[in-house]
């Protein structure tokens, strides 16, 4: 997944990383230890006004079973106040089933799911964000992106070629708190580990990092649900940074008039 | 205990066929109290089950009666910040090749954080997208044994449709609720299949850490509004019992009456047994025993063969249990619109230790007397033989004032009968002055009877009056018996009788539509539902003159959930105006036609204690309905009653325009079924919908009757049986009391077929007395039985109506009996050792 995947607290930008990492070349080692500036310093480099993809989803349940889905990923806008519509493609059962997330800087996410078959919107609720997405091992709550001041973070371990940082959100979340790995040379995240009060819920795992247009992005990422044993690994195929996307079309009135 | 391993066990041992015949009358009326509420109860237990099951960790409802209420409120809900978690939830019950399915409509995406859902392997819901994306799909318990991708055809208000098993739950938990018949659907799907448009039954809430109840119910009310109900889940099943209560309170009341029957067949014995043992009390108390110990000594025997009839009726009644649950559940789904099986019997402990008790003190009643009259026996007297099977008149004289003043406090008591204890005081008063007055009784018509007995058999019939003139209390209590068990079933035919008669005439003027288009079969199932839009289409179609749009749901009125009808009340009332009870029929339905307020049913009224002109509170989604009566008429819609409103103000209220039922008038001269016909070809396809006859309609009503008073025809078979143990009670008694008598007979020429026919004649005439005498008390328990229904149970003045065919079935089916009764005892009192009866005593 790309950006608009938060996971345990904090954003998420894989794509839009490379392009700026070569202007930050020299600041960067002044702050980097502030891990609240490690974080934005990935947020920068992975902006893009816009974004577009198609996805396979894998879902490998505890049984081996796998299910495979296909999406096309839109987004406009950047972290705290971007909007995003993701719409299943595959297989024939789902397809048209969208949800839109439209974020807030200074609170969650508002999130509406459309399922066509019956022909109406749905709201998702605040209490339901912890949900898993669609039986896939995201909750609803990792697809939302909150602004880095939503966010408590503390430098953990330098470990030579990787941040080790905690991050906590202020606000109510399902998770109690994250840890994450960001690569010092690309500021790119490789690895959060996410947990609630009980424990460790999920891992996720970032992989074959491309650069596009300057941001370097994973087009591995694997999800893995601790508890449940599953696992879902989602890649990115056509990635599109800064294509040319409307206001207009990330409204529930868009979703109701676009299945 | 000696005496009793001495006395009592040797006595026992030697008439084992009467000590038998004794306890059968406990054994039966414990069993039908054991049953009934073990059969009622397991049929709760299972509703309570199944609301907890479904449940999971809801700590609290929010509803809006059986209407439902907008999606919106959700929201309001979710708002509030000591809710955890909050799922919306339709309910409904739908009729399969697979019996009755509880379908239950949820939120796939937040119920989990209510319900656990123990699927069959990780992928039983095969894929959680499709499942959501499809609204065919369904999640079922593994119980109902289909396999994942199986598909279950249901008819649903947008047509026939085929739903794929998409998951399988394990057993137990959710899984189990209504024994597991259930299906998880979408419940935005749910919503289209039941035709709820966007609407939720209910919304189920679990409150954050730390929050109490009190708390949460607190700030939910202040969230959604004083119209919605805001309470903990196992508040339906009460509400449910509530429903119930009447069918629950007319079991318990036949089942007491058949204990008490059963306590007259042990009186009987024992009084036998004391008048054939007063040689042997009269040596015991010769040999220095107490009047004391000879009390304890029969109380003891009593409780023991109570004791054993007790848990013998335990056991029978478990047993009865088993095949009446199924039954009652078919019932309180047929009258009340609430589907519930019972797959297990749950027999309560303290059930079982109330028969024991009622078992044990009914017999211990019973034996009260007779143990008292074998304390003071005198032993000079005792050990002498003479008759001492006469009453003396003394005894008979006493008897007969006790009655007089019971019967004098009755007919005071009906005067006063306004206050409820009185009333039942003055009842229990009149039982008690017919049983006061039985043996006067039996021995008038005894005597009465001797002609005619003496005309038919002069030697036989003669014997057989003066057997029963000679030795009344051998069969006082057999008749008091038989003349309660013929009072029951007399009460129970007329009320059945009257019912039926009420009902009728409610039918010919409230059910007087041509047709009536519903989306069931069963009129009282109201878990489909259509657009209002559907009677515009209706009025199109050629013949049809007027259609009328019901909606009846069941909401909270003072507490209870209560039929509230929604209709065109102007098209009502120039159809067909129900008789008024109170109130001007005229302003009646022009005032509630305007909106301005409410028609309640005579039922309602007595129930709820409702006059014309007070202000009833109806809660509703958009506020509290705040509405007077304005008349009361007739109306046998509900058993808890119900409000006629005008369907504008439903709508107003409640949101909600949906149609439960249409009735269709025809134009004059239009063809009935050709119109059925017709409205089957233009929407019998697109939606789920059936179109019934008013004769359907009034078979359906009276099946329905029929069914309520199945269980009443099992209560008069018990009644007659017992009725009939008793009769065999007493001739069993009488031959081996007379065998001395009988053996003299023979030794004088007597011939066996002269001895039987005696001894017929004699059954037949402790028939004949009890006949009369119950068809007597009967009329009297007819008329408490109907102020029972009217006052307390159904809350309608059914009316009186003495059940004569009832009666006519009757004298030949206990005279048959009898005669039946009377030829073991008849072969007995002939095939006996002459020698070893002249011997006898």
């Amino acid at each position: 997944m790309s950006e608009g995947v938060r996971i345990g607290g904090r954003t998420r930008s894989m794509t839009v990383a490379p392009r700026i990492v070569a202007l930050m070349a020299f600041v960067i080692p002044v702050f980097a230890q502030d891990p609240k500036q490690i974080i934005e310093e990935v947020q920068k480099r992975s902006r893009s006004n816009s974004q577009r993809y198609e996805g396979t989803l894998e879902v490998t349940g505890a049984e081996h079973h796998v299910a495979t889905k296909r999406w096309i990923f839109e987004r406009l806008g950047s972290f705290g106040d971007s909007k995003s519509l993701l719409r299943f493609t595959a297989p024939p059962e789902v397809k048209g089933v969208a949800l839109l997330i439209v974020n807030h800087p200074d609170r969650a996410s508002d999130q509406w799911m459309w399922r066509p078959s019956i022909g109406r919107d749905q709201r998702i609720a605040l209490q339901d964000r912890s949900t898993r997405f669609f039986g896939t091992d995201f909750s609803f709550e990792d697809l939302e992106e909150r602004d880095v001041n939503q966010y408590d973070f503390k430098l953990l371990a330098d470990e030579g070629s990787q941040w080790k940082i905690e991050s906590r959100p202020k606000k109510s979340s399902q998770y109690a708190y994250s840890y994450m790995w960001i690569k010092k040379d690309n500021y790119t995240i490789t690895k959060v580990e996410a947990y609630d009060k009980k424990g460790l819920v999920r891992t996720i795992d970032y992989r074959d990092f491309e650069q596009m247009k300057g941001i370097w992005t994973a087009r591995t990422t694997e999800v893995l649900d601790v508890r449940r044993k599953s696992k879902t690994i989602l890649k990115f195929d056509k990635l599109e940074y800064d294509v040319p996307l409307k206001q207009d079309q990330f409204t529930v009135e868009a979703l109701r008039r676009e299945s | 205990m000696i005496l009793l391993r001495l006395i009592s066990w040797p006595y026992a041992r030697k008439h084992l066929l009467r000590t038998l015949l004794t306890t059968a009358g406990i054994v039966l009326g414990v069993a039908v109290f054991v049953g009934m509420h073990t059969a009622n109860q397991s049929v709760l237990a299972a509703f309570h089950q199944t609301i907890d099951r479904i449940a999971g960790q809801t700590q609290l409802q929010i509803s809006a009666g059986e209407p439902g209420f907008e999606e919106s409120v959700l929201e309001k809900v979710q708002n509030v910040a000591e809710v955890r978690a909050a799922s919306p939830v339709i309910e409904a019950t739908v009729q399969t090749d697979r019996g009755n399915l509880l379908i239950l409509g949820v939120d796939m995406l937040g119920d989990r954080s209510l319900r656990t859902y123990d699927l069959e392997g990780d992928a039983s819901i095969d894929d959680p997208l499709v499942f959501l994306a499809q609204p065919d799909s369904l999640l079922v318990s593994q119980n109902l044994g289909v396999k994942l991708n199986a598909r279950i055809p249901m008819r649903t208000m947008e047509g026939e449709r085929t739903f794929v098993v998409r998951g399988i739950m394990k057993p137990g938990g959710l899984a189990s609720a209504f024994g597991g018949n259930l299906a998880i659907m979408d419940i935005y799907a749910a919503q289209k299949i039941f035709g709820r448009g966007r609407r939720f039954d209910r919304i189920d809430v679990a409150l954050q850490d730390g929050v109490s109840l009190d708390q949460g119910i607190a700030k939910l009310r202040a969230a959604v509004g004083p119209g919605f109900q805001v309470e903990p889940p196992s508040s339906r099943g009460e509400q449910f019992e509530a429903t119930s209560r009447i069918y629950a309170l007319a079991s318990n009341i036949t089942s007491v009456f058949a204990l008490f029957i059963g306590m007259f067949i042990i009186y009987n014995t024992f009084a036998i047994a004391v008048t054939q043992r007063r040689s042997e009390i009269g040596i015991l108390r010769a040999l220095g025993a107490t009047r004391g110990q000879i009390r304890t000594l029969f109380l003891t025997e009593s409780a023991i063969s109570g004791l054993i009839g007790t848990l013998a009726g335990v056991v029978f009644g478990i047993v009865m249990a088993r095949a009446m649950a199924g039954y009652i559940g078919g019932l309180l789904e047929e009258v009340y619109g609430v589907a519930q099986t019972a797959d297990s019997i749950q027999v309560e402990p303290w059930l079982i230790a109330t028969a024991i008790v009622m078992g044990v003190v009914t017999s211990l009643i019973a034996a009260v007397i007779p143990a008292r009259a074998a304390a003071y026996v005198d032993p000079v007297k005792a050990l002498q033989k003479g008759r001492y099977q006469s009453l003396g008149e003394g005894e008979n004289r006493m008897r007969r004032r006790w009655a007089m003043a019971c019967v004098v406090a009755a007919a005071l008591a009906l005067v006063l009968n306004r206050y409820t204890p009185i009333f039942y005081a003055g009842y229990v008063l009149a039982v008690l002055a017919a049983v006061l007055m039985a043996p006067a009784a039996s021995l008038w018509l005894a005597r009465a009877l001797r002609p005619v007995l003496a005309k038919l058999r002069p030697v036989e019939g003669t014997l057989a009056a003066d057997s029963l003139i000679q030795g009344p209390r051998r069969t006082s209590g057999t008749v008091a018996a038989l003349m309660l068990s013929l009072a029951l079933v007399i009460s129970l035919g007329g009320l059945a009788r009257s019912s039926y008669n009420s009902i009728a005439e409610w039918m010919r003027i409230a059910l007087n539509p041509d047709l009536f288009v519903t989306t069931a079969e069963s009129v009282t199932a109201r878990s489909f539902v259509f657009p209002a839009s559907l009677g515009d289409g209706l009025r199109k179609i050629d013949g049809i003159d007027e259609v009328q749009l019901v909606r009846s749901v069941r909401v909270l009125v003072k507490n209870t959930p209560v039929m509230v009808v929604a209709t065109d009340v102007a098209s009502l009332g120039r159809r067909g105006r129900l008789p008024a009870v109170e109130g001007s029929t005229e302003e009646m339905y022009r005032e509630a036609a305007a909106g301005r307020g409410l028609i309640a049913s005579e039922n309602f009224a007595r129930l709820h204690g409702a006059r014309v002109g007070e202000v009833l509170e109806i809660p509703a989604p958009e506020g509290v309905v705040k509405l007077p009566v304005v008349g009361i008429v007739r109306d046998f819609s509900d058993q808890q009653g119900s409000l006629v409103m005008a369907r504008d103000v439903f709508v107003k209220y409640w949101h909600d325009d949906s149609v439960n039922v249409f009735r269709i008038y025809l134009k004059p001269g239009a063809n009935g079924a050709s119109v059925r016909q017709k409205i089957l070809e233009a929407y019998g396809n697109q939606q789920r919908l059936f179109v019934l006859t008013n004769a359907d309609l009034r078979n359906y009503v009276i099946r329905v009757t029929d069914q309520w008073f199945g269980l009443t025809y099992v209560q008069i078979a018990v009644a007659v049986l017992v009725a009939v143990l008793g009769i065999v009670n007493a001739l069993t008694v009488s031959i081996t009391d007379r065998r001395r008598e009988i053996g003299v007979l023979r030794a004088v020429g007597g011939m066996r077929q002269q001895i039987r026919h005696t001894v017929w004649m004699e059954a037949s005439a402790i028939g004949a007395i009890g006949l009369v005498l119950g068809f007597a008390l009967g009329a009297v328990q007819l008329y408490y039985s109907v102020e029972i229904a009217r006052r307390d149970l159904i809350g309608i003045d059914i009316g009186y109506a003495y059940p004569l065919s009832t009666a006519l079935v009757l004298a030949p089916v206990i005279l048959a009996a009898a005669f039946f009764a009377a030829i073991a005892p008849g072969e007995s009192a002939v095939r006996g050792s002459l020698v070893e009866a002249l011997e006898y005593e």
